[in-house]
C-alpha cells in the first residue's frame, strides 16, 4: 500500500461532514484501511487517556499518581468501546440493521476522533491555568463529548440505514444491553473465582491433612 | 430451633446484602472506569494522620499520657461510673461521680478543694441522684444534670441552691414527657442548653430563670436505603414491629467563647459534629481534606466511629472523643485533622470506656467510666509545635506560623496541611514560585490556583520585553527578507517584462 495523505485527511473531513463522510466510510472507501485507521485512532485515545491522567495539571488531575496504570488505562477504552460494538451488533441484527460488525467498529472509532483532537491541547494547556480558566477546560471536554456522541449517532444510523429516532431507540438500548454485558461478565469472573477458590481450599486441606 | 431460623435468615438477609452491594460496587466501577476503592484493609498505625487521600499514614505521637488519677490519688475514695469532667477557665476540675452521687472538685495538681455531694433545699438536705452532666460557668456556678431526679441543678459556688429546673411544662412537649437531662452547658447570658434522653427535636433551651422556650439545633432523619426496601417490601404488620425511622439523637455537646454550642450524634455516616449557632444552624467549616467526624478507614466489622463527648479549647480547635475505638481527634476551626492519639487496651494512655475529654490547658484529661480513672496527657515537641501553629496563624501571625509549621513538616513529614500553612505565608512574602510548590505538596487547589496567578503574571512581566523584542525583530527580518527577494525578482523579471 502506498502512503497517502487521505487517509489522514479523511478522519478528520469525517468529524465536520458524518453524513456524507460515513456514507464513503460504508460504501466507497477501502474497508482494510479503514479498519487500520480506527485501530489507530482506537490506540491513539487509549495514549491520550493515559498522557491525561499522567501529565493534565493539578488543578483538573484528580487522580492519584500512585495508583496510575497505563495498562488498566487501555482497558478503560478499549473494553467499553468493544462492549458498545458488541452490544449493538447483538441489537441491531435482531432490528434489521444492515450493518457488519466491523462496519460497526469502524464508525464507532472514528466517532471517537473528537475526544482526541480536543482533549490532547488541553493536556497541556492545563498545566497553565487557574481555578477560574478550568471552566474552559470542562467546557471543551463536554463538547468533545457532545460532538462523538453525535457521531457515534450519525455513524450508527448510517451504517444500520435506519431512522432516526430508530437510532436513537437502539442506541439507548444499546446502553443497556452493556450494563446487562457487564453484570453478566461480572456474575462470570465471580463465580469462576469462587470455584477456584474452592479448588484451592480443597487443595489445601488435603495437603495440610497427610 | 426457632433461634437457628432467625440467625439463618439474618445471615441469609446479610449475605444477600453483602453481595448485593459488592455486585453493585463493581458494576459501577466497571461502568464508570473508577478503581474500586478498597474499604478499610489497611492496618493503622500506631500513631497516624489522614491524608489528602484518605489514607492513614504514619505522625509522630502529639500527645502522651504521663499519669493516672484515680479516686484512691485524689483521696475520696474510688470513682463510681463518673460520667462527665468540667475544667474552667481558672484550670480548676469538675469530676462528675455519678455512681457515689457527687461532684469532686480538685485545682490543676489534682488536690481536692471540695466534694459536693448535697446541698440545702428549702431547709432539707437534698441530693443528687445518678447525675449524667455537669456544667460551670464563669461565675463559678454548678449546674448538674440530676438525671434520676428528672431535674437539673444550679448551685452558687459556696454550695448553696440557686435554682431547680423541674420537667418543663409547654405544648412543645408530650403530655407524658419525662425529663431526663444528660448533659448540659450553659452560655454567657446563662441560658441553659440541654440534652435530654428520648429527645429527638435538638437540644431544650430554657432561659436563664429555668423555663424552658425551644428546642433548637434538630438532627435530620437519617434513612438507611437498604432498611427502606426492606421497609417498602414488607406487610404493614411486619412494618409495625421494626424499628422508626427517628433522627438520632446528640450524644454531647460543648460550648465555646463566642456562644456556640459545638455538638456530637451518633449518626453512622453524614455530619456528626455540629456547630450550631442561635437559630439552631449548623456552621462548622468542613475545609480540610475530609469531613471531621473521627476515623475516615476502619475495619468493616467495627463500623464507624461513634463521637461520644467534644472539647472545644482556644481559637476554634475542637477534640472530639470515639467511643468505639477510644480516640482523641482534634480539628482546627477549618476543620483539618491536628492529631489522633488514645486508643483502647491496658496500657497507661489507653481506655476501657472512655466517656469524656476536656482540655485543661494544653494538656488533655481523659475520663475513663468502668474504671473510673483520668489519664492525663501532655503534649509532645511536636504536638505542642502544632498547637501553637495553629494558634499563631488563626491569629495572622503568619511569620511565626510560618516558621512552627516548618518545624512541624520536618519532623513530620506526612502533615500535607503544615505545607498548606508554609505556602500561605510564603504567597503573603510574594515568593509565589514557592508558594505553588508547597501548595501542590498540600494538595490544596484553591490556593494553588491564587498563587500560580501571581506567577504566571510575574513571569509573563519578566519575559514580555524579550518576547516582544524578539517578535520585532522577527518582523524587520522578514520584511527586510521579502524585499530583497522581491527587488531581485524584479531586477530579473524586468527585462522579461521588457520582451
Amino acid at each position: 500500500m502506498r502512503w497517502n495523505k487521505e487517509w489522514i485527511r479523511f478522519p478528520f473531513y469525517l468529524t465536520v461532514h458524518p453524513y456524507k463522510a460515513y456514507w464513503e466510510l460504508k460504501y466507497e472507501r477501502d474497508q482494510k484501511t479503514n479498519l487500520w485507521t480506527s485501530l489507530i485512532i482506537l490506540a491513539a485515545l487509549s495514549f491520550t487517556m493515559i498522557l491525561s491522567s499522567q501529565y493534565s495539571g493539578f488543578l483538573v488531575n484528580y487522580k492519584d499518581p500512585r495508583e496510575l496504570n497505563s495498562l488498566m488505562e487501555i482497558v478503560y477504552v478499549v473494553v467499553p468501546v468493544l462492549f458498545f460494538c458488541i452490544a449493538n451488533w447483538s441489537l441491531t441484527t435482531l432490528m434489521d440493521g444492515e450493518g457488519k460488525f466491523v462496519e460497526i467498529f469502524i464508525s464507532t472509532c472514528f466517532a471517537l476522533l473528537p475526544l482526541i483532537v480536543i482533549n490532547l491541547p488541553w493536556i497541556w494547556l492545563s498545566n497553565f491555568i487557574s481555578m477560574e480558566e478550568t471552566a474552559f477546560y470542562y467546557v471543551s471536554n463536554s463538547i468533545a463529548t457532545l460532538w462523538f456522541l453525535y457521531l457515534l449517532f450519525v455513524g450508527n444510523m448510517t451504517v444500520q440505514q435506519f431512522t432516526a429516532s430508530k437510532t436513537i431507540l437502539t442506541l439507548f438500548l444499546t446502553a443497556i444491553a452493556m450494563g446487562f454485558m457487564a453484570f453478566l461478565c461480572l456474575l462470570f469472573f465471580s463465580l469462576i473465582q469462587q470455584i477456584a477458590g474452592f479448588v484451592v481450599t480443597i487443595y489445601q486441606e488435603l495437603v495440610f491433612r497427610t | 430451633m426457632f433461634d437457628d431460623r432467625t440467625i439463618n435468615v439474618q445471615a441469609q438477609k446479610r449475605a444477600i446484602r453483602v453481595l448485593g452491594l459488592v455486585l453493585a460496587c463493581c458494576l459501577i466501577s466497571a461502568v464508570v472506569g473508577v478503581p474500586m476503592v478498597e474499604a478499610a484493609t489497611q492496618k493503622t498505625p500506631p500513631s497516624y494522620n489522614y491524608s489528602y487521600w484518605n489514607e492513614a499514614v504514619p505522625a509522630p505521637a502529639a500527645y502522651q499520657a504521663t499519669e493516672i488519677i484515680t479516686g484512691n490519688t485524689l483521696g475520696t475514695g474510688q470513682l463510681l461510673e463518673p460520667n462527665d469532667l468540667h475544667v474552667t477557665e481558672d484550670q480548676t476540675v469538675y469530676i462528675l461521680d455519678s455512681g457515689n452521687h457527687r461532684v469532686i472538685v480538685t485545682d490543676h495538681q489534682f488536690q481536692v478543694l471540695r466534694i459536693v455531694d448535697s446541698f440545702m433545699n428549702d431547709g432539707q438536705v437534698d441530693r443528687f441522684q445518678q447525675p449524667l452532666g455537669l456544667f460551670v460557668n464563669d461565675e463559678g456556678h454548678l449546674y448538674v444534670a440530676d438525671t434520676g431526679n428528672h431535674r437539673i441543678v444550679q448551685l452558687a459556688p459556696d454550695g448553696s441552691l440557686v435554682q431547680i429546673v423541674d420537667t418543663p411544662e409547654s405544648d412543645l412537649l408530650p403530655a407524658n414527657f419525662v425529663f431526663q437531662p444528660a448533659r448540659l452547658v450553659v452560655d454567657l447570658a446563662g441560658r441553659i442548653y440541654v440534652m435530654a434522653i428520648g429527645v429527638f427535636d435538638g437540644f431544650m433551651e430554657f432561659n436563664a430563670d429555668g423555663t424552658f422556650t425551644t428546642f433548637i439545633g434538630a438532627n435530620r432523619v437519617q434513612v438507611d436505603p437498604i432498611e427502606y426496601i426492606w421497609k417498602r417490601l414488607s406487610t404493614r404488620e411486619q412494618r409495625s414491629q421494626m424499628v422508626q425511622f427517628t433522627p438520632t439523637e446528640f450524644t454531647n455537646l460543648d460550648i465555646d467563647e463566642e456562644g456556640f454550642i459545638y455538638a456530637t450524634n451518633g449518626d453512622e455516616w453524614g455530619d456528626n459534629i455540629k456547630k450550631l449557632n442561635a437559630h439552631g444552624t449548623d456552621i462548622l467549616r468542613r475545609n480540610g481534606y475530609f469531613s471531621p467526624g473521627g476515623d475516615i478507614v476502619y475495619y468493616i466489622n467495627d463500623g464507624p466511629p461513634r463521637l461520644i463527648d467534644i472539647d472545644v479549647a482556644d481559637r476554634e480547635i475542637y477534640s472530639v472523643l470515639d467511643a468505639k475505638q477510644g480516640r482523641i481527634f482534634t480539628y482546627n476551626g477549618d476543620g483539618f485533622l491536628m492529631y489522633v492519639f488514645g486508643g483502647k487496651g491496658n496500657l497507661i494512655g489507653e481506655f476501657h470506656t472512655p466517656v469524656a475529654i476536656e482540655r485543661i490547658g494544653d494538656d488533655f484529661l481523659v475520663l475513663d467510666k468502668a474504671l473510673g480513672e483520668i489519664t492525663v496527657f501532655k503534649p509532645t515537641e511536636y504536638g505542642q509545635i502544632l498547637n501553637e501553629a495553629v494558634r499563631s496563624y488563626y491569629e495572622g501571625d503568619e511569620e511565626r506560623s510560618s516558621a512552627l509549621f516548618r518545624r512541624a513538616a520536618d519532623l513530620n513529614a506526612n502533615l500535607e496541611y503544615a505545607y498548606d500553612g508554609i505556602g500561605k505565608s510564603l504567597l503573603r512574602q510574594g515568593e509565589y514560585k514557592e508558594a505553588v510548590h508547597y501548595f501542590r505538596q498540600a494538595m490544596d487547589r484553591l490556593n494553588y490556583s491564587k498563587a500560580y496567578l501571581l506567577y504566571r503574571k510575574q513571569v509573563m512581566r519578566e519575559i514580555f520585553p524579550t518576547m516582544m523584542t524578539c517578535l520585532l525583530i522577527f518582523i524587520v527580518v522578514y520584511f527586510t527578507v521579502r524585499k530583497v527577494v522581491n527587488l531581485r525578482g524584479r531586477k530579473k523579471g524586468v527585462p522579461i517584462e521588457m520582451e
